[in-house]
């Protein structure tokens, strides 16, 4: 969603390492995103070759309307969940 | 515009190699972007950062999905995710159990490396080929000797004339070598010593296709008499002359003669377990004409080797044949001498195959009973985890995948206790290997390498399989509604069954184990025991061998013995002395007697005695008794003194005593006088019958090698120093060879018996412990578990006797059954030892009965502590803490 239509693995898996601090290998981004494709709630479409990348071509992915609604409640859900705890866990 | 990849290409190939097409093209660019991104800010971290995301893509590639329809539910993990997912929750969670971890690494440690070693010996001496080129082709050649004349021998030396005839006329090897150890004093450096050397015939390093490091073989014109040349082995050539890299040409003085060498032989032909590659030094054979037409003496090793797909069979059968045409042609000397051809490989290992093969069975029964004791371990663990694993369950983890967890638990920890066992293995190995040098060949060539590393890596994983897989079936089968609910059914009552039955797999494989171990510690006994006939305690044995140059005449070396047998007769604490040329179980001649009055037989049905060269104080000295006539006077000349079995054998009930006799072999102009009969003794091994032995003596004796034996009313060893003393004051060079307690040399017949016996009452021991360590873990479990039950019982009026019988029949009831079925595999068992004890059966009735009630006791005394401690249990506390 932050990344809009730049979002492609590399960046994913970047933005992830910057908010969580999580250095996940990039083999795992791009499982969980086909897993995520094969349930229907991403879509995605390859791009030209850039010469940063050797000349080869990178694969966007974009939220369907089922994937927003899966965040949708999803966040709720956790939202729901940790009302009451900033105080507890010193959340900021 | 296309740019070059900045990644490195060993990285691309492996991407290549390994991820899928679909998928090559974003998971390489991605990483490549960012690689050069990161380059920018340090060239290290960016390659570090590389590597491990190209190793994690390695490990587990993006799937390679179908196009299939958004509302099919993907597959799910592959196994090794879910493997190396498992492999990161066992890091963790052993981690956190540090003192149960390290009880199991070392109890598998222990077990592990204790195979890890044997299977080292076993790979050094039986499985690796011998060092030579196309060793199979390798063998000895042996006479079969006549069976009257020496009954029960297979094998016998050649004599020179038979060789160069077997040599000359056999057609099925490449070649045949003739060799013989020769004595010679070594000079040169600090002190005289004797020294052993080889004398080989023409061809026979060429034969065994060994190359010297430096210089040359012998060429075949150099086997000839007086050829002072020599080559030495890379010890030798390290140590006499200090690995001089000039030493060819330099000589090596022997009996005072210079030998030249004109080679060095590299370390690895050095083995030990072969005579002629055992020795520091290789002279030629240097047969003159006259010894190369020798047939009745039989004294030469012969080697030889197979043309290139003839059988051992064939050979044989040649031979065979080669030996009835020479008994026909020179009936006197060869009638009954047969040929015989052991492979060399077969000759060096057939004494300890049995045995070293027994020593791994029963190491592995120590890691049977390690697994089971590991395995009660695990299992605890599993049920004071299964709330954990119940919880796994009830989100969906099936059966397989909580088995696979605590399975690939168990398998870490065999894993690592596999490698701290071959690490315990590694640094025992020098102490280990000098402690059996002496009883098994080729232990200098034991080593940790590749196939030993694979046996201890696939012992490893047994293990891991054998202690897991029972704990890690039952974990899965865990009742969910029970395990989760308080007051649910407690670990104690939980798999039961289960550990009783690992229980009695413990018990009767240790027995086994002390089945072993007793009846080898009782042969061991049975054979100090034996009447050797003679009385080998306080007698001093000191080895001297005279050098030709020096000793050329009788004269000379009867006047060194006599010199040498007065000064030490005359020492303080010396009771008597006398001299023999072998002493008992040093071997020795073996010859034809014939009785004056009765015909010479043919070779085939001549009886042959031990005969052994004297002086008068020796039968006095060993105490071996005169039983009829009177023993040697110094005055006495060509006399023999003759045992109760060699009258027997060459008189039968006629008293010897004041007839004659001659040693065809040595003299048949002789004649030696019978005064005496003693009784028999054993030199031959202390499980073998005894001999029939001739003791000669004459005034004037041409020995040269001779043993003195002196009875000492001090500590033997104590007169050491004196008595070297006494023989440098006759002869300041002269060299002695070997000073050491007769009893030492009757300890070294049973050097063997007494490794095996020591070694198996180790693994006994290991067993026992391991044993009841099980039994106690086990039952303080069950205690615990059972406590609010004992509560109740006490307080309903339960008395002490009646806790404790509760107990320790819980421990004692799988001791039972274990028994039972460990006595029965024992018996099964004994047919493999049996050919290992003396004096015992392997499946005596006292020794098992004795083991039984040992392993009994110490299950007892297991199940005391825990019932004692139950015994103890206050019952409104134990009732209140629920």
């Amino acid at each position: 969603m932050r990344l809009d239509d730049q979002a492609y693995g590399a960046a994913i898996r970047q933005e992830i390492h910057a908010r969580s601090r999580r250095n996940v290998s990039i083999n795992a981004v791009y499982t969980t995103l086909d897993r995520l494709e094969q349930k229907g709630l991403l879509r995605s479409w390859v791009g030209d070759p850039t010469p940063e990348r050797g000349g080869r071509r990178r694969k966007f992915y974009a939220l369907k309307p089922a994937g927003i609604a899966a965040l949708r409640q999803a966040y709720r859900a956790f939202t729901g969940m940790a009302d009451g705890f900033e105080d507890r866990l010193g959340a900021k | 515009m296309k740019a070059a990849p900045e990644l490195p290409r060993l990285a691309t190939w492996l991407l290549g190699r390994r991820l899928p097409d679909a998928w090559r093209d974003f998971v390489a660019g991605d990483l490549d972007e960012e690689f050069r991104t990161r380059r920018v800010a340090s060239r290290l971290g960016a390659h570090a950062w590389l590597w491990s995301q190209v190793v994690r893509c390695l490990i587990a590639p993006p799937p390679v999905s179908s196009a299939a329809p958004a509302d099919v539910r993907p597959r799910g993990d592959s196994m090794i995710r879910t493997i190396l997912a498992d492999v990161r929750y066992a890091v963790r969670a052993l981690a956190h159990a540090p003192a149960f971890s390290l009880a199991v690494i070392a109890v598998l440690a222990l077990g592990i490396g204790a195979n890890a070693a044997t299977f080292s010996l076993i790979n050094a001496v039986l499985l690796k080929p011998l060092p030579f080129d196309e060793p199979d082709r390798l063998v000895r050649l042996y006479h079969i000797p006549p069976q009257v004349t020496f009954p029960g021998m297979k094998t016998f030396a050649l004599s020179p004339a038979n060789f160069y005839d077997w040599q000359a006329r056999a057609t099925t090897f490449d070649r045949m070598a003739i060799y013989q150890a020769r004595q010679f004093t070594l000079t040169g450096r600090d002190r005289a010593q004797t020294i052993i050397a080889m004398g080989v015939g023409a061809g026979t390093f060429d034969l065994v296709r060994a190359r010297p490091a430096l210089g040359r073989w012998f060429r075949d014109d150099e086997d000839a008499p007086g050829t002072r040349v020599a080559i030495i082995s890379d010890r030798f050539w390290r140590t006499y002359f200090g690995g001089a890299p000039d030493v060819l040409g330099k000589p090596v003085m022997l009996d005072d003669d210079a030998y030249a060498v004109v080679g060095v032989m590299p370390p690895a032909f050095s083995i030990q377990a072969w005579g002629l590659s055992s020795r520091d030094i290789w002279v030629p054979l240097g047969y003159t004409p006259e010894d190369r037409l020798v047939r009745g003496n039989h004294n030469a090793q012969v080697v030889a080797r197979l043309k290139p797909g003839v059988s051992v069979e064939t050979a044989q059968a040649e031979l065979e044949g080669i030996a009835r045409q020479l008994e026909v042609e020179y009936p006197a000397d060869n009638e009954g001498w047969g040929a015989t051809i052991i492979p060399l490989y077969e000759l060096i290992v057939q004494d300890v195959r049995t045995s070293l093969i027994t020593l791994l069975a029963a190491v592995s029964l120590v890691l049977l009973i390690a697994c089971a004791n590991v395995g009660n371990l695990l299992f605890s663990r599993a049920l004071a985890r299964r709330k954990e694993i119940a919880i796994r369950s009830a989100l969906g983890a099936g059966r397989r995948r909580v088995f696979q967890q605590l399975l690939v638990e168990a398998l870490m920890l065999s894993c690592v206790g596999g490698a701290v066992g071959l690490l315990l293995a590694h640094l025992t190995l020098g102490a280990t290997s000098a402690l059996i040098a002496n009883q098994i060949p080729r232990v200098d060539e034991i080593a940790l390498d590749g196939r030993v590393l694979g046996f201890a890596f696939v012992v490893s994983l047994v293990a891991g399989v054998l202690a897991g897989t029972m704990p890690a079936i039952r974990a899965g089968r865990t009742d969910l509604t029970d395990a989760l609910k308080e007051g649910g059914r407690s670990d104690a009552s939980v798999g039961l069954r289960t550990r009783r039955i690992l229980i009695v797999c413990e018990v009767a494989l240790s027995l086994v184990l002390l089945m072993g171990a007793g009846v080898l510690a009782r042969s061991l006994l049975a054979l100090r025991g034996v009447d050797v006939g003679f009385d080998p305690d306080h007698v001093l044995t000191v080895r001297t061998a005279l050098p030709a140059s020096r000793y050329s005449t009788a004269a000379r070396s009867t006047a060194f013995y006599d010199g040498v047998l007065a000064r030490v007769r005359a020492l303080p604490g010396v009771q008597s002395a006398g001299a023999v040329d072998d002493l008992p179980f040093e071997g020795g001649s073996v010859q034809y007697m014939v009785v004056d009055g009765k015909p010479e037989l043919s070779t085939r049905e001549q009886p042959t005695v031990q005969v052994r060269k004297i002086t008068p104080g020796y039968l006095e000295t060993m105490r071996i008794p005169v039983v009829r006539g009177r023993d040697l006077a110094a005055t006495d000349n060509d006399v023999v003194i003759v045992s109760e079995s060699a009258a027997r054998l060459l008189w039968g009930e006629v008293d010897p005593i004041g007839h004659t006799a001659t040693l065809p072999l040595q003299s048949r102009e002789r004649t030696l006088t019978v005064i005496g009969v003693v009784r028999d003794i054993r030199d031959d091994g202390l499980a073998e019958d005894v001999g029939a032995h001739v003791y000669e003596y004459s005034r004037e004796r041409d020995w040269r090698g001779m043993a003195i034996a002196l009875r000492t009313s001090v500590p033997p060893a104590t007169l050491t120093t004196a008595v070297e003393r006494a023989i440098h004051e006759i002869d300041p060079n002269q060299p002695v060879e070997r000073i050491q307690p007769m009893t030492a040399l009757v300890d070294q017949t049973i050097v063997s018996q007494r490794f095996s016996a020591m070694l198996l009452s180790l693994f006994a021991a290991v067993a026992l412990l391991l044993a009841s360590v099980g039994i106690y873990s086990v039952l303080s479990n069950v205690v615990r578990g059972r406590r609010r039950e004992i509560g109740i019982r006490t307080a309903l009026g339960a008395r002490t006797t009646d806790v404790l019988r509760l107990v320790v029949i819980e421990g004692m009831a799988p001791t039972i059954v274990g028994i039972a079925i460990g006595g029965v595999a024992a018996i099964a068992c004994a047919r493999v030892l049996e050919t290992m004890v003396f004096g015992v059966s392997a499946s005596d009735p006292l020794t098992l009965a004795a083991v039984a009630a040992v392993l009994a006791m110490v299950s007892l005394l297991a199940s005391l502590l825990p019932a004692l401690r139950a015994a103890r249990l206050d019952p409104l506390q134990t009732l209140r803490g629920d």
